[in-house]
This record gives structure tokens, sequence and C-alpha cells, in this order.
């Protein structure tokens, strides 16, 4: 057999997953609970400076973001009754276990982001304008983090996708706006975090990165000196080359101290990845996995997952009959027969949410469930995918250690600007900022448990 | 208040005194810093050159006067006035754009897009086979086009990208060439998803959904109540060479049958033999059903059946590789093409159903049988060597000694040293274009020395010094000076424009002579590389952004309001086929750009001139077919892959369908929609039309003055459905007497015919019109807008900048020397080409 790309011999990237699994794990070994462990000194890789005393790694917090690009029936979604002593809406009491451990919002959204379906790569960044030919995306939520705290693990940040149209979406975007590519399947993740690999294969893999790093050297060499040859506005183009060039850099050089270091070991079973986008539900089930996984063991702080509905086919859901493609269906034109199948469709939605809230809350870290120290953010980027409205997006938030139990209602006219919540986020994170994109400031009635 | 002006507007940047007058007299009224009308407000905005967006903004006003929108009816001033304000006005803007142009150029630089990038590796190692555009990530686009520089990007992810890709590629290259070329023939009766389809199970006992042995046309009993092996297999040539599986179904989920037994080892190019028949199943025995073939009699077939082929790599990814039509006659049919390692085949009967679970029957069912195709063995050959040794090897390791066991690639050195500065530099010659600059040649050589030095194989050291020159911005930026480009870049401006790929020796040979610049030599290769088959490059690049080509299938027909569309990749290939060789026509005869609206014909097959109600044709290949006179078809506007990119799947909205009209093809942008006003909610129900709730809608002052310019276009265009077809009413869902007919998915309709369809509106000036053909004809008055249009999409394609209000003379002179052939698509090209837009940087 040939040499297929994928599994050609010197294969460089990407980064930002490549890195092998967290190493605290290994000290821990024994200790049946994982502890939330100071870091060694030894384990922090050299690139730590940005860190600050309010970040440390005392107790570590995760977000995990999740946007359902074809939105949920906003009728079955939104309860009526705003506060604390709201009622379960239809979907909601599908997790009815949870109440006290999750906020529902409403009435809130990324201001200037329209553009229908264009606006989801937008859930996580706010970049405005997304279907506007000038259009550039921004950081997100995740990369925001990584940049900051994504040195404290293996993985800076993990990019999930299911059914993910390659290329075009994502929710993690760098800085410069460039899209992170998701990881689609289930086993490769899993892999990535526990399989370790065999002493020769390590020593390659070391190798390749030292030739990457040479590599980058001389690319960058060349760029320096073309960089003095040209006029300011062609240099900052080239700035950037060599600003991905030192990036790329600097991830190898980390990737190359992980390498020696072993992986955590974990129970749970390697996945099978359905093969057939129909399985659409299986697949977000699978994603939710790695995600508690990489959690369980710290293997990242923050964790994309993209669900396309739009790329998807017509999917298959346990004891309904789904006779056409889940986007067709999210243009139910108020069809009583689509909208059925797509209230069995979000129904599954919450289910497997329900799942999710509930193996974190019973995974102890320290003295509390994991839950605790797990931000879960739920949404889409569409208010109704019928209209294509990107108002009035439905938006939950679980776990992380803030007061829940209640629904934060704003004005369905004139939103409030959901960027807000993530400063809220972030600031939960234990980063120190006051804004991201087109904050006003931090979340209204979200307070710190 | 003139004083207030020159208050705010920063030192040498003002407005001239006759501009202010005339803003004062006849502007203030609305746009003055209280009413602040459209939100401008022209007290306060300077009149700031180097600010790009207050440049913007002037250009806006500029073109707001001259186009007599403003100021409004009932206050115009003098003719004169106007014509002493816009002087005033563009003299300043046209200088400092000139300035701009001569100190850093129009362009800002730019690397390779993913698209470039793959054909220049392609040509580089002369494998046409490689398929890296999608390997890389999406590139960014600036006015519509991936071929501005300050879109381009580049993040870690892609300097990470490109190193993967390259590495993978030189490897790709290297297997392909040390593989030998074999012939090997797959029967259908051994490939296992032909066969395990034979025997009903409980997944599936329709008969529609099963394959039927054949013996020639005769149904093969025996083999179907398994009395006898599946296949004679070697022990009988003759027979052997008769037996085949007949399908009355496409190839989808449910009934699957592939060519798939085996996996390419090596990428290349691949002749591809099929040997298949149509026949004739059934007809039914039961009584009532008698749509159900029954698979004990089958006869000869009774009229041609395309079908396509796909490369198919695991679990289900598709890329196409051609179509051609099989008669009832057993024949060989061969297709050339590229193949990657570890692909199979999968063959669609494609004009045959894709039967859904519920389907009722075939829509070609009849009570006599129904059409099937027959498949007997697929035989595939290569790869093919045009070259011992290829030039891509002989590029990366000369005449040394390589082998390849395992994956793992060897290659003997005689002195590794020597060797590695004798093939380094070589290969910098060929990738750059140019002879390497000594410091070049040291950081690259520093690359694989160090990597021997730590024990790297010879082969891989070679390969991480390539890697790093195809990532190297020697390689991936183009290399564009302030001023007249040099030969070199004009080179490569020429050849990435026509052929979206490098130079050729011919071109590069020119460039060193220092001849291309010469007008005479430039038009001829400009001719040169139109007339070359790589030209197609050019063709489908530029309509994949132009006209969104590439979102052909970004939207899927709603299975329940148009069934008949549903699934349809024949359907849907033929019109991205028709609109690419549309282009390609009016490029090859030099047609009129005013095709692009109105053409007397189209490139078409027949499914297409079944879809477009046209006298029907034989056969799937394209082919320029000359339209009836009183066709509604002719241009883009009525091709099914524009039709379908500009509606949704389910609804068609005018104002989309308007905005991309003005935008794309008359070359009048509409300015951004206003943040947070949700679209039309669509109604599939039948009870109100979209014109019914935009008329509402436009009679809105605020809404108005942009909605008369946008929806114009899109009402002329609602005769045609979500693919492009004609509709004289509209469909919807609900409770009415279904329309009679099956789908493609085998479901009967479930729609009805509702409301009439009316196309009639009016231009912003008042002209009415009552269809598209009276729209078009209105269009046409101004020919030169059509022509300019394509000028200013071309010069974004072309140069990597948009046409900005400096560039605007330049962009008439070209119309003017294109209008001696009426405006002729290859002239225009010919003219742009020899503009000073292209010509310099």
């Amino acid at each position: 057999m040939s040499s297929r790309t994928p599994q050609s011999s010197t294969s460089f990237g990407p980064f930002q997953c490549r890195r092998r699994p967290i190493p605290r794990r290994q000290f821990l070994r024994g200790a049946s609970v994982l502890l939330g462990l100071p870091l060694l000194e030894a384990m922090t890789p050299a690139l730590s400076r940005r860190v600050r005393a309010s970040d440390t790694p005392q107790k570590p917090r995760r977000l995990l973001a999740i946007c359902n690009n074809l939105g949920i029936l906003p009728g079955g979604f939104f309860p009526t009754r705003a506060g604390s002593d709201y009622s379960l809406s239809p979907y909601l009491k599908g997790l009815r276990d949870y109440r006290d451990d999750f906020t529902v919002l409403s009435g809130v959204s990324h201001p200037s982001v329209d553009g229908s379906h264009a606006s989801d790569v937008c859930f996580l960044t706010a970049a405005p304008h997304p279907g506007s030919g000038s259009f550039r995306n921004s950081i997100s939520l995740d990369q925001f983090l990584a940049d900051r705290i994504g040195h404290l693990t293996r993985f800076p940040s993990l990019t999930l996708g299911v059914n993910v149209d390659r290329g075009i979406r994502s929710l993690s975007w760098t800085g410069s706006g460039v899209l992170i590519p998701c990881q689609e399947k289930a086993s490769s993740v899993y892999r990535q975090m526990f399989l370790q690999g065999s002493e020769k294969e390590i020593e390659h893999q070391i190798r390749k990165l030292q030739l990457g790093e040479s590599i980058l050297d001389a690319v960058a060499d060349q760029a320096r000196s073309l960089r003095r040859r040209v006029g300011p506005l062609d240099g900052d183009r080239l700035d950037q080359y060599l600003t991905g060039v030192r990036e790329l850099e600097r991830r190898m050089t980390l990737s190359r101290e992980w390498e020696r270091r072993p992986k955590p070991r974990t129970s749970a079973p390697m996945p099978l990845d359905p093969t057939n986008p129909r399985a659409y539900m299986e697949k977000v089930r699978l994603m939710y996995e790695m995600a508690r996984l990489a959690f369980e063991t710290d293997s990242t702080r923050a964790v994309t997952l993209m669900l396309d509905g739009v790329n998807s086919p017509t999917i298959d859901v346990e004891g309904t009959a789904i006779t056409d493609g889940y986007h067709n269906l999210s243009h139910h034109g108020k069809s009583d027969n689509k909208l059925a199948q797509l209230k069995a469709i979000d129904e599954w939605h919450m289910k497997l949410l329900g799942e999710l809230f509930g193996k974190l809350k019973s995974a102890r870290e320290g003295d509390g469930p994991l839950l605790d120290r797990t931000l879960i953010l739920y949404g889409s980027n569409l208010g109704d995918a019928n209209t294509h409205a990107t108002q009035n997006m439905p938006v939950l938030l679980a776990g992380g250690g803030f007061r829940h139990g209640q629904h934060l209602a704003f004005n369905t006219q004139k939103n409030y600007p959901l960027p807000n919540l993530f400063v809220s986020l972030v600031q939960r994170m234990g980063v120190d900022t006051d804004r991201f994109a087109s904050s006003t400031g931090s979340m209204r009635g979200l307070e710190f448990a | 208040m003139l004083l207030l002006l020159l208050l705010v507007t920063p030192l040498g940047a003002e407005l001239s005194a006759p501009a202010q007058a005339f803003v004062e007299a006849h502007c203030l009224d609305c746009h003055d810093s209280e009413s602040k009308e459209a939100g401008l407000d022209l007290e306060t905005l300077p009149f700031d050159l180097d600010n790009p967006t207050v440049f913007a903004r002037w250009v806006y006003i500029h073109d707001r006067v001259r186009d007599g929108e403003m100021p409004p009816r009932g206050k115009k001033p003098e003719k004169t006035a106007v014509e002493e304000f816009l002087g005033a006005l563009s003299e300043p803007m046209m200088a400092a754009h000139r300035e701009q142009a001569e100190t850093r150029g129009r362009t800002t630089l730019r690397r390779l897009n993913r698209y470039e990038y793959a054909n220049t590796l392609r040509d580089l190692f002369d494998a046409p086979w490689l398929q890296l555009k999608d390997l890389l990530p999406e590139d960014g686009e600036a006015h519509r086009f991936n071929k501005v520089g300050h879109a381009l990007d580049v993040s870690h992810i892609q300097m990470a990208a490109y190193l993967k890709v390259a590495d993978a590629a030189i490897r790709d290259v290297l297997a392909s060439s040390a593989t030998r070329s074999r012939t090997v023939r797959h029967y259908a009766r051994e490939q296992q998803s032909f066969v395990r389809h034979m025997y009903f199970d409980d997944q599936n006992r329709e008969p529609e959904r099963a394959t039927t042995p054949l013996l020639g046309h005769e149904a093969q009993i025996d083999v179907l109540a398994e009395k006898v092996p599946v296949t004679v297999g070697a022990t009988n040539p003759e027979v052997r060479e008769r037996e085949a599986f007949g399908v009355v179904n496409g190839n989808y989920v449910g009934i699957g049958y592939d060519f798939n037994n085996f996996q390419t080892d090596v990428g290349g190019r691949y002749r591809l033999r099929l040997k298949a028949y149509s026949y004739w199943a059934g007809p039914g025995t039961i009584a009532d059903k008698w749509w159900e073939p029954d698979r004990t009699t089958a006869s000869r077939g009774r009229r041609k059946e395309p079908i396509t082929l796909y490369a198919l790599s695991p679990p289900s990814e598709l890329r196409r590789l051609g179509s051609f039509d099989v008669s009832s006659d057993p024949a060989v049919h061969e297709l050339e093409v590229s193949l990657l390692a570890g692909e199979s085949i999968r063959p669609d009967s494609a004009r045959l159903f894709r039967s859904r679970p519920g389907f009722v029957r075939s829509p070609w069912a009849t009570p006599e049988g129904m059409p099937g195709v027959a498949y007997s063995w697929l035989e595939v050959e290569g790869p093919i060597h045009t070259r011992e040794p290829s030039r891509g090897r002989q590029l990366l390791f000369g005449d040394l000694p390589l082998t390849l066991s395992g994956g793992e690639l060897e290659v003997e050195p005689r002195d590794a040293r020597s060797d590695a500065e004798r093939l380094l530099q070589n290969f910098l010659e060929h990738a750059y274009q140019r002879p390497p600059e000594e410091a070049e040649r040291k950081t690259f050589l520093t690359v694989i020395l160090g990597a021997l030095d730590s024990g790297t194989g010879f082969a891989d050291a070679m390969i991480a010094g390539y890697s790093a020159v195809l990532a190297s911005p020697g390689f991936l930026y183009f290399e564009e000076k302030p001023g007249e480009l040099n030969d070199r870049a004009l080179a490569s401006r020429l050849a990435y424009f026509l052929w979206n790929s490098p130079p050729d020796e011919e071109l590069r040979a020119l460039a060193r002579d220092g001849q291309l610049h010469d007008p005479d030599q430039l038009r001829q290769q400009t001719h040169r590389l139109l007339s070359h088959p790589k030209s197609r490059r050019f063709v489908d690049a530029f309509l994949d952004y132009w006209l969104d080509l590439r979102k052909i299938s970004a939207t899927t027909p709603d299975s329940a309001l148009y069934p008949d569309y549903y699934l349809d990749d024949l359907l849907l290939e033929s019109a991205v086929g028709e609109t690419q060789l549309f282009l390609a026509e009016l490029l090859s005869q030099d047609l009129p750009a005013r095709n692009l609206i109105s053409a007397d014909f189209s490139i078409l097959n027949e499914r297409l001139a079944e879809h477009y109600d046209l006298p029907p044709l034989d056969g799937v290949a394209l082919r320029h077919v000359k339209l009836p006179p009183e066709s509604q078809r002719g241009g883009l506007l009525t091709q099914a892959s524009v039709l379908k990119i500009t509606a949704n799947g389910t609804t068609t909205s005018p104002v989309l369908r308007g905005v991309w009209v003005m935008e794309r093809i008359l070359g009048k942008p509409p300015p951004p929609p206003p943040a947070n006003i949700p679209a039309i909610e669509p109604d599939t129900r039948g009870a109100v039309t979209i014109r019914e709730q935009l008329e509402k809608h436009r009679t809105l002052k605020e809404c108005s003055s942009c909605h008369t310019k946008i929806d114009p276009a899109g009402f002329a265009l609602e005769n045609f459905d979500i693919l492009g077809a004609w509709r004289s009413r509209y469909r919807a869902l609900g409770d009415h007497e279904p329309a009679r007919g099956v789908g493609k998915n085998g479901l009967l309709f479930t729609f009805h015919y509702a409301q009439r369809v009316d196309p009639s509106s009016e231009l912003p000036d008042g002209r009415a019109f009552k269809n598209l053909a009276e729209f078009k004809q209105l269009v046409l008055t101004d020919e030169r807008q059509v022509a300019r249009n394509l000028v200013q999409q071309l010069v974004v394609y072309a140069t990597g900048a948009a046409v900005r209000f400096g560039d605007r003379p330049e962009v008439e002179q070209i119309l003017d020397r294109a209008s001696s052939s009426d405006y002729g698509v290859s002239s225009i090209i010919g003219e742009v080409v020899q503009s000073r837009l292209f010509r310099f940087k």
C-alpha cells in the first residue's frame, strides 16, 4: 500500500491537537480520584508567562461550548415566567433533575450578528455581519482562553464537530480570524488522549518535531529578509506569516516536551465511530463523552463542539421516523408533520445534554462534583431557524460554579448582548478581563456561587 | 456653515470651495448634524482621503449625485452645477489613488490561494491527479474573490497544513512513479455490494432495491434461485463475459453497488473501462402491483442510460470522475481519470430513481416494465506513466535509485552532501522559477544537512528540505514591486490569471529574455493561454467565486415541495457543467458580453433540455444547442445553477436574488442591509405570496429607497423555481389535492399548485417590464454596463485588487478598446491584460 496522505510518515499538524494528554494524572494514580493538585514546577511548560496570580491552577475550571446550528424550536424551549421560580418549559422538563444546575437565558443575542446560517461561525466570536462580503471573523471564546491558559494542559483546546461541513464551519477561530478545523472522529480524540506510543514512535515523533522546527527556522529566515525589502502594507502580510510560523514553532516545542510524558489512563473503552452521518445523535453522544473524559483527566480546559445540522442528512432518531433532511425540516414552514419531527429531535438534544450533566455531576473532583468546575454553554446561533432570525438565541448555561436555577429573561424586542455572558465565563475561568467582542460589561443577573 | 466645514476638516484635506458651496446649497437641508438623514452628516464628515472608510463614503456620495439620485426629486440643481461639483470632488480623489498606485501599488502582497497552490504542485511535479485543494484551510475572500492579499491570511494552522500537504504530495508523487502500471478486471459478479443486494433480507424485500443477475439481456433465474453459483468464474470465459448484474435504482443508501473489492495502491492517472448496457426489467406479475418488476423477466433495453462514475473513499466521500451513456448493446466505455491512493469506484445509473423509505414506485415504471442498467465488469489500468522516470521523480531525486517498500521510501545517494546540494539547487530553480539566491540555498541546505546529521535518512531529509521550500515566502508569495511589473512578475500574473497555475516554460523563457512586456507579445501569449486546455482552470475557479458556483450544493431541494429534483445529482452536475462550458464558449468564440444576459444558445444535455422544457436531446454529453426563438432561456440568469445558488431549497426570495444579480451581474451592488431586520418568514402553505409580503414592506420609506433597486431583478426571476425550472404557479403544501406524479425518491407528490407567479415590476427609473424577457431587454439597453461589470470582476480576479475610484478611467479605456468586438469576452480579457491595472502592481 502507498503512503496516503493522512498516514504518511512526516505528519506535522494540527498542533493544537497533536499534543498528548496531561501527565498530572500520572502522579495521581492510586489516589482513585482526581485532585486539584497544584502544578509542579517541572510540569509547567516554559512559555507560561501570561499566567496571573488570579488563574493559579488550584481549582481548574473548564468550558464546553456547544452550538446546535439549526436551533431549537423556540416555543418548546423558552420558559414563560422569569426568575428563579419559573416553570420548566416542555423541553427543559427533560432536564428537570438538574434544575438547580443550569440557568436558561432568553432575549439575548450577539449585536450586529446577522447573516442567517452564516452566523454559526460567530456563535463564540460575536464578530459582526458574517454574511457580508467583507466579513472577518475574530477570536472565539475557547481560543481566547487557550491563548491564556492553554499551556497548562496537554491540549490547549479541543475543537470537535458532528457532521461538520469541513473547512467552512467551526466554533473555534484564531485571533486573526482563521478557522480551526473540527475533529469529527471520537476514536481519534480518544487515541490522542490515552494511547501511548512506543518508545520508537516517541523518538520518531520528537525527531519529526525537531525537523519541523528547523523547517520553520528556515522559512522564517527567508521571510525576515523579504520583509526588509517591501513596504509597510506588504510588510504587514509578512509579519502575519512570521507570527504564524512562530506560533507553530511554539506549539512544536511544547509538543516535544509532552512527548516524553506518559498519558493518563482511562477505564472508558475506545469509541466506535459511526460511519454514517445519519447517526447524528450517536455522534453527539460520543463527543459529549470525549469532552467528559478530557475534563476528567484534565487534558484540556476548553472544548468546542459544533453540531452541524445544516450539513446533516436525514438523521436517525430513536423512536421517531424522520423523513426529511435536518436542514429541510428546520424550514418547517409551520407544517405540523415537520414540527413534530423537529420536536422529537430537540427532545433528544435535551436528553443527551441531561446525560452529560448527570455524568459530570456524579464525577468528583476534590471536594465537589466535576460539574461545578465545568461550564457548559449550550445554544444556537439561530433564534428561529425557520426564519433565519439571529435574535433571541436559545442559550443554556450549566455548572461551573454559578448560582443557577433561574430563567434570566431579557427584552425579546431589544436583546441583551450575549458577549456579556462570555465576559462572565472568562472571569469565572480565572482569567482577568472586562470585555469580549461587543460586550458592554459582565452578565447581569448571573452570580458566582 | 462654510466656516464650520473648514474647521472640522483636517488640514490638507479640504473640500474645494465650489464643492463646499454645492454641499451647503443642496445637501445640508437633510444631511446636517441635526437631521443626519440616512446616517449621513456632511457637516462633520471630513474630506480625509487617507481614511479608506471616509474615502468610500465620498465615492458613494459622488455616485449618488452622478446618477441623479441625489439631491432627490424636486430639488434638482443645474446640470452644470452638478458637473462642477463632481469634478471638484473627483479630482483630488483621483489624485489620491494615483499617488497610492505609484508609491505602493493597488495591490497588497499576497500568497497563493489553495486553488493556485494545488495547481502549482500539480504542474511542478507533473502530477495532474493530485487533489490538494481541500487539504488546505479555506481562503478568506474580499470583493467576493479569493485573490486579495489582505484577505489571504496565514496562521499557525495554515503553516502546519503547508508542511503536511507538501510532505504528503511529494510522497504520493514518488510512490506513484515507483509503482508499475497494471490492468485488473473486476467482475460485478464478484463484488460483494452487488451480490449482497441480489438476496432479500429483513432490511429489504423490494425488487426495485435489488440486483438482478443477467446473462446478456436475459434474467438468470438459476442464479437468482441460488441453484447455481453466482458466477461461473474463470471456468467458462465465454459465459463469464456475458454475466452481469442489473439494477433499476440509482446508487444510493439502501442500494449501493460499488466496485469496492479493491482500492488503488497509489495515486495517479488511470484508465477505467466499464462494460455495461441498458436492459428492460419486468414487467410485474402481481396484478395490483404492476410497477414491481419481476426479476425473472428481462429483455433488451429500450433506451440509452447515463452512468456517472465516482471515486469513492471510505466511508462515503465521493468525487465525480465523468459520465457517459450506455446503449442496449453490451459495450466497453473508457474514461481516463485521476485517482488517489485508497479509492474505489462507484457507478451510478444516474437517471434512475433513488428509492427512499415509503416509496411507491419508480417514476419510470410502466405496466410493461421499467428501464434498468446492467453492469458486467470494470477494468482499472494504471497508474499510467507518460514518461519514465516521471518528471516529478526526476525533479526530486534525479536518477538516484529509489525503493519503496511497506510505505517506506528510500533513496541511495552517491555522496549525500553533494547530491543534496545539487538536487536542492535544481529544485529551488523550478519551485521559485528563478535562480535562487546564495542565502536561500544555504538556508534550506541547513535543514537537509541538519536532518542528515541527526540520523534522518537521505530521502526524509531531502523531503524536509523540499517541504521547507514549498512553505517558504519565496514560493508562496507573489513578488510584485511598486510600479510596472518586471517580466517575471508579469508572467506570473498572466499565468495565474488565465490558468490559475504557474507560468510554463514558454512564458518563463519570454520573461527571462525580457520580451513579455512587449504589447504584441503579451497579446499573443494571452491568446495562447486562453486557447490552451488549462484555461479551464481559470473558468472553473473564476465561476466558483464570481457566481458562487462552488456553493451549488449548499442547500438541498425540499423533498416535499420538490421531490422531482431531490437527490437528482445528474441534474445538478449537468447544471454546473452548463455554466462552466457556457463561459468557456463565450471565451473561445469571443462572443459579446451581452450573452451573459441574453444568448440564443446554451450548453445542454438530455436532462437539462427536459428540465428547461426544450425539444428533447439524446444523451448525457453537454453540447452547444441553439435555443428556439420563443424560449425563455439564454444567458446566465436562466441557468439552473445560478437559480439554485440564489435560492434556498424551499423558497425563492426576490430580495436575495435581486441583490445577487445587482452585485454579480449588473455591477451595482446595493448597500448592506440594515442590522437586525429579520428576513421575511417563508410561507409554504400557499396562503400568501412572497410578493404580497414584500409589497407591504416596500411602502415604508426607509425600505423603499433600496428595495426599488434590489427587488425588480428578483421579481423578474420569480418564474423560475429553486432549481431553475419554469413555473407559472407556486408550489405549496397543505390541505389541497396534491399534484399527480412520482418523485425521484419514488414517493407520490404531496405538493399542490397554489397562487400565480407575477414576474412584472419596474426599474427604479420607472421603466416597467412584464417578465424576464422584457427585463433582459431593458438591461441590454446599457450593454456597456454589462461589460463594465465583467471587467470589474475580472480585475479583482486578475490583479488581486478591486477597481477603485481612481481606476475608473482605466476601466473605461478597456471598454473603449473592447467595444469594436461588441465587448467580446476574450477581447475584454485581452484589454484587461494590456491595461495599466494589470501591468502595474
